[in-house]
């Protein structure tokens, strides 16, 4: 192909005015990093193309020398100098462009395996493409398009293509890949990590043997093979094309693929609750995600429209997961299998179901300019989520059957006629109104009123746990000989209950023909809630620099089968700012939540027990704690508690001096939560904050910050103890079946001892520091960013020794768990130094160093196989991810960046 | 199947219905030229004391790296090579307003007021600061601003913003990115970025955008949906459901247990757990169990699963729902 004509290069900031402005139509040329998929920030996720290596594009860029003059933000910080202008080529077609292409080679421990080094990057020895920009401008057109990516071949790339017509249409196509790595020092037991079937390896016997010593060694002996990494792959690929209609109409429609593959460290028990045999098997992950997005804006200065769609497609490719578990599980009682031992050889999950969700959105503003400039806002959004999943039976073994139960024709566990449906078929409805009415009485205060009304309502047939094709042999264990027959509920007969982890359990009512029991799970819940909110807000400003706000608002949210029906919260909040303190401004807040409820019934969740289907027993000496008690009621859902919040924030910005600015802030938020004895008690968040940035010159800039963070949670509980049977006579009186929930559930009666009451505080605290320079030396450049982060969590309880800890006990209980502490500090340095006016190479070094201590991982690394009962006994659980881990890395490397 | 709640359609009805009047009415209201959309209309004359305009040369003349910078914006882009209408064209002074008055004493600080500048040194309000900028960015995520908390705040447009110079990839923001942008103030959010979990912001696949419109939104927090869940399904679709078997607070919240921004507790969890779960859960069975280092590994005690490894979640793994018909206490 014949070349094109000679290419002129100017600089952008010289030659004529016409050809300056020409060359300037070059959107970035040098603008290396962080492209964005959605330019509109109120629409769609993904606003960054980056990776860690980008996500700092300083030490990247030059600056732009001649760019002088230092000035502030109207709040008093300093604005950041330009980077330099690129260098543009233009070629006699009368395109232009410009663009730079950064590679190198890394070395050092740049390829480090530790999970938290990892967790969201990939970074590795050898040679690596660190990021490319290309841009292309035909000014007579005013067409352009802009090329952009990085890390090349890694799970942390990225690539951003845009193109159109300025203020006319523009297409963005956009693919970007995140890793998240969950650990590194995960011992597997199963071949098969990321599919859906997970098979033992050699060595292993499903199901276990006749030697549960031999199994826990076996086990052990393969839990000693080297760790292996959990991680997943988050791959996202989308196009989205924007349209300028006309100077008041506007559109934009995008679709965007995201991929999730991998495995994450997970769960999974056997037998009934708490059960036995827990092993972290790993979650096999292989999601799509398809989101589709359209929508049209209408501007037109007296009103303003937004339409919009989304629909959302979630696939997960593996419905299921089936494990083979490696010990020999006993059946629960009142279960029986065929073959009655080592039948277990397997389970089978029910992994999250694909799923629709749909959303359509109006906005409407309306200006009524003479009308105390007011202006009317109007949203409605309605929407749905749903998914039809078809379900999988009880049981994948076949031969299963329960003690009092007899299975009619299609009634087997293991197949879906032994399930009430045979599809979840759940939806959710959504659906929002907005109203909000602004005005102007006077030049300086402007008034609004706002009404919200937003519902989730869950339209789903609730799941009825029970086996139509099932009846019991001796239905009623007080008459005399086998009556064959089902209960009835909800229009449904049949055998209420479940089989719980893959048939090792059950739970299932009246199926060991015993006593029977008033929480056994019989139907779903379909939670929902609906929220009301009304406000008013005032905001008068006092001249050119001070302004004064208040607000007032309630929100009422009625919640469906929830302890409480409805809370409502009441906000006052009042705010201050002043941007006229001298070189400063002052902004203050404050705001008081109240929030209050209807009574607290922890019995609200009955209908979906057994003791909807068989009363309370009333004969002496019956136990009825399964009937009684729920919960502690003296113990409030943090999320549904009385609570009084306060939150003050103070932010102060100030110029020490024209190249110094300070900004400071600081917030407190306590929570009281009066009414609840147990639960969350309280909270406390304290937050200070300091930042520093000095530009003396335009060769020169330094920042500094300083962050201390302290949050305080209380929580109080009652070690439950005892049952509670009609007649026990009690401090809180003789129990009946009319009080014995109120007896059964008070703080101080026979199941919940005031003896065992404890009480935890969990206290957080942090410190983050961070400097960070760019020096011009000559030619060079020189980067400096050091970051110093220690957090620490202390939880410390108190108790009654005898009481929520035995006197054995007590001696290793002591007073706290030992601290949770993560201490992180990482220094980058980048030495930028120009070649030629085109080449220039730059010397990076990282060192970064992370120590974490985690007593939820305390002696789990060396020994993953926990025998809380012996080396004969099943393990009391065996996590096989050894937890997060310390490292340190030093890696260093050199690259070259070509501009063109 | 349960029906949509006839009040709720009921008042979404009557709310459609206010917005088809509005826009009825909007129909016979005549558009006025300092009125359209878009700056459609060139500003009011008597901006900048009655000044003129004197065209952009006159502007560089004496401004010239200031012009040079902004060759490369998106601003000068549009106004240059695609400009939509009269206001467009004038480029620097579309924002900056006409400038005949500002050049009979330029260096002056008697004659700020002859120019709008958006800087705290040149002092125009910042009232008028954002209406100039609002008189074109309007619509869009811009119809939620007069009501947002940073309005409320007084802040500036430009006080995030920096059109006169493209430093960021997106967005024309006073620094390189979204998050440092945002971070000037919000302090102690970059705080909790950098906590033991957190979202990927500061490995550079996430920006604050990504769940807030620091334009506005009819939210408290100003986040890019109608609800937290709702915001959270935006990328964690498999936790949409809905689930066979639900876990209220889940349902509800997911800020219920945890924190968004960041933690020093895996999984971005506000309380480590067991704890955690133990907010709520009050039963007659390990629930309300005192868990103690006495029970880890190691710790002296009978050890005890819940405070090791995944804690309550080594068992109750389908935490945030289960679809598994025996699934009731999200165990499969």
């Amino acid at each position: 192909m014949k070349s094109t004509l000679p290419l002129s290069v100017v600089s952008s900031r010289g030659g004529s005015r016409p050809a300056a402005w020409l060359a300037g139509l070059v959107l970035a040329g040098t603008s290396v990093v962080l492209a964005s998929p959605h330019a509109d920030s109120a629409v769609g996720v993904g606003t960054v193309l980056g990776n860690a290596l980008t996500a700092n594009p300083a030490p990247l860029r030059g600056y732009d020398a001649a760019w002088v003059t230092t000035k502030h933000t109207p709040s008093g910080q300093l604005f950041s100098q330009p980077f330099a202008l690129p260098d543009v080529r233009k070629a006699a077609s009368g395109w232009e462009y410009s663009g730079q292409i950064e590679f190198g080679v890394l070395g050092g421990d740049a390829d480090e395996e530790n999970a938290r080094f990892r967790m969201y990057q990939d970074i590795d020895q050898g040679a690596f493409l660190n990021n490319f920009s290309l841009n292309l401008q035909k000014p007579s057109d005013a067409f352009g398009v802009e090329l952009t990516g990085g890390a090349a071949g890694r799970r942390d790339q990225y690539y951003g293509l845009e193109l159109g017509r300025h203020n006319a249409w523009k297409v963005k196509l956009f693919f970007s890949e995140t890793p998240h790595v969950f650990t590194d020092r995960y011992r597997s037991l199963w071949n098969g990590v990321g599919t859906g079937t997970l098979t033992l390896v050699p060595g292993l016997t499903p199901g276990g043997t006749t030697s549960t010593a031999a199994d826990n060694a076996a086990v052990a002996a393969a839990a000693a093979n080297p760790p292996t990494t959990l991680a997943l792959t988050r791959k996202r690929w989308g196009v989205r094309t924007d349209l300028t209609l006309s100077s008041a109409w506007k559109a934009y429609v995008s679709y965007a693929l995201e991929e999730r593959k991998g495995a994450r460290p997970f769960g999974a028990i056997w037998g009934n609750n708490p059960g036995n045999g827990q092993i972290e098997i790993p979650e096999s992950i292989d999601y799509d995600t398809h989101d589709l997005l359209a929508g049209l804006m209408y501007a037109d200065g007296l009103n303003a429209l937004n339409l919009r769609f989304q629909a959302s497609r979630f696939e997960n490719n593996l419905d299921t997961q089936t494990f083979q578990e490696p010990y020999r599980i006993a059946p629960a009682a009142g279960v029986t299998t065929v073959p009655a031992t080592g039948a277990f050889t397997q389970a089978r999950f029910d992994l999250t179901p694909s799923n629709d969700a749909y959303n359509v959105r109006a906005e409407y503003t309306r200006s009524l300019p003479d009308f105390h400039k007011s202006y009317l806002t109007a949203v409605v959004s309605a929407g749905s989520w749903r998914q039809d999943d078809a379900l999988l039976p009880w049981t994948a073994l076949p031969g299963l059957s329960l003690a009092n139960v007899v299975l009619q024709a299609n009634g087997a566990w293991d197949t879906v006629g032994s399930l009430s449906r045979r599809t979840a078929n759940m939806k959710i409805d959504t659906r929002l109104a907005d109203l909000t009415f602004s005005a102007n009485p006077t030049n300086a205060l402007n008034l609004k009123a706002k009404a919200r009304i937003h519902e989730t309502d869950n339209a789903s047939d609730p799941f009825l746990a029970v086996n139509p094709n099932a009846v019991y042999l001796d239905a009623d264990a007080a008459t005399a000989g086998n009556q064959t027959r089902g209960l009835t509920f909800d229009g449904v007969t049949g055998v209420w209950g479940r089989l719980i982890n893959d048939g090792s359990g059950q739970n299932v009512l009246l199926g060991q023909n015993s006593t029977p029991a008033g929480n056994i799970p019989i139907k779903s819940a379909p939670y929902g809630s609906k929220q009301a909110r009304f406000g008013l807000t005032a905001d008068y400003r006092a001249g050119k620099n001070v302004g004064l706000n208040a607000a007032l608002e309630r929100e009422k949210i009625d919640r469906d089968y929830r302890e409480r029906d409805h809370t409502t919260e009441d906000r006052l909040k009042l705010g201050y700012s002043h941007r006229g303190l001298g070189d400063a401004t002052l902004r203050a807040s404050w705001e008081f939540a109240r929030r209050r409820g209807d009574d607290y019934a922890i019995r609200s969740w009955n209908e979906f027990f057994s003791s909807a289907l068989i009363p309370m027993p009333t004969t002496p000496g019956s136990n009825v704690t399964s009937w009684a008690v729920r919960a502690n009621s003296a113990l409030h859902g943090p999320d549904l508690a009385d609570r009084d919040q306060h939150t003050v924030n103070v932010r102060l910005n100030t110029m020490l001096r024209p190249s110094l600015d300070a900004g400071i802030s600081a917030q407190e938020r306590w929570a009281d939560y009066p009414g609840t004895d147990y639960g969350r008690t309280a909270q406390r968040q304290r937050s200070a904050n300091l930042d520093l940035n000095y530009q003396p010159s335009t060769r020169r800039s330094i920042f500094g910050f300083y962050s201390y963070q302290l949050g305080r949670n209380r929580q109080a509980s009652i070690a439950a103890g005892g049952n509670i049977t009609i007649g026990q006579v009690t401090g809180l009186g003789t129990v009946t079946p009319d009080n014995a929930a109120a007896i059964g559930t008070s703080p101080g009666g026979p199941v919940f001892p005031l003896a065992s009451a404890w009480t935890n505080t969990a206290t957080d605290r942090n410190h983050v520091a961070g400097i960070g320079l760019r020096e011009e030396i000559g030619r060079t450049t020189l980067n400096l960013d050091y970051n110093y982060t220690i957090g620490h969590t202390r939880i410390a309880y108190t108790y009654t020794v005898g009481g929520a800890v035995n006197a054995a006990n007590a001696v290793f209980a002591g007073s706290r768990m030992p601290d949770l502490a993560f201490q992180s500090d990482y220094l980058n340095a980048s030495l930028r130094i120009p070649l030629t006016d085109r080449l220039s190479a730059r010397l990076v070094y990282r060192y970064q160093k992370e120590t974490i201590r985690d007593w939820h991982y305390r002696n789990i690394e060396g020994a993953p196989l926990v025998l809380g009962g012996g080396a004969a006994s099943l393990p009391t659980v065996v996590i096989l991810d050894g937890g997060p881990q310390d490292y340190r890395v030093n890696w260093y490397g050199v690259t070259l960046q070509l501009k063109f | 199947m349960k029906k949509p709640s006839p009040r709720a359609l009921a008042q979404l009805g009557v709310t459609a219905g206010v917005i088809a009047s509005m826009a009825l009415v909007t129909g016979t209201v005549p558009r006025t030229e300092a009125a359209a959309g878009s700056g459609a209309g060139l500003p009011a004359a008597s901006l900048n004391g009655g000044a003129t305009y004197v065209g952009e040369a006159v502007c560089i003349a004496c401004h010239k790296p200031q012009g040079d910078q902004f060759m490369h914006t998106a601003h000068a882009a549009a106004f240059r090579l695609n400009p939509r209408n009269d206001a467009q064209k004038l480029s620097c002074e579309a924002c900056h307003g006409p400038g005949s008055n500002h050049l009979k004493d330029p260096s002056s600080p008697a004659n700020r007021g002859a120019l709008i500048g958006f800087t705290r040194e040149w002092g125009t309000p910042v009232a008028q600061q954002n209406a100039m900028c609002l008189s074109c960015h309007q619509g869009g995520q811009h119809m939620f601003w007069s009501g947002s908390a940073h309005a409320m705040a007084n802040l500036a447009c430009s006080d995030c913003h920096n059109p006169m110079a493209k430093i960021s990839a997106t967005g024309l923001l006073k620094k390189p990115t979204i998050n440092e942008t945002c971070y000037t103030c919000h302090q102690q959010q970059r705080a909790e970025f950098a906590k033991r979990s957190h979202m990927p912001l500061p490995e550079g696949k996430m920006s604050c955008v990504d769940c807030h419109s620091p334009h506005g939104s009819t939210t408290r927090a100003a986040i890019k949906a109608d609800t937290v869940n709702e915001l959270c399904y935006n990328c964690h679709a498999e936790k949409r459901g809905p689930f066979l078997w639900e876990h209220a607070p889940v349902r509800d919240n997911c800020l219920n247990c945890h924190s968004p921004h960041g933690s020093n507790h895996d999984k971005l969890l506000t309380v480590a757990r067991p704890f955690s779960c133990q907010e709520c859960h009050g039963n007659t069975n390990h629930q309300t169990t005192l868990f103690n280092a006495g029970q880890m590994v190691g710790g002296g005690a009978a050890i005890n699963s819940r405070v090791i490894g995944r804690s309550c979640q080594n068992c109750h793994s389908q935490i945030h729902g289960s679809n598994h018909p025996a699934g009731a206490r999200f165990q499969r």
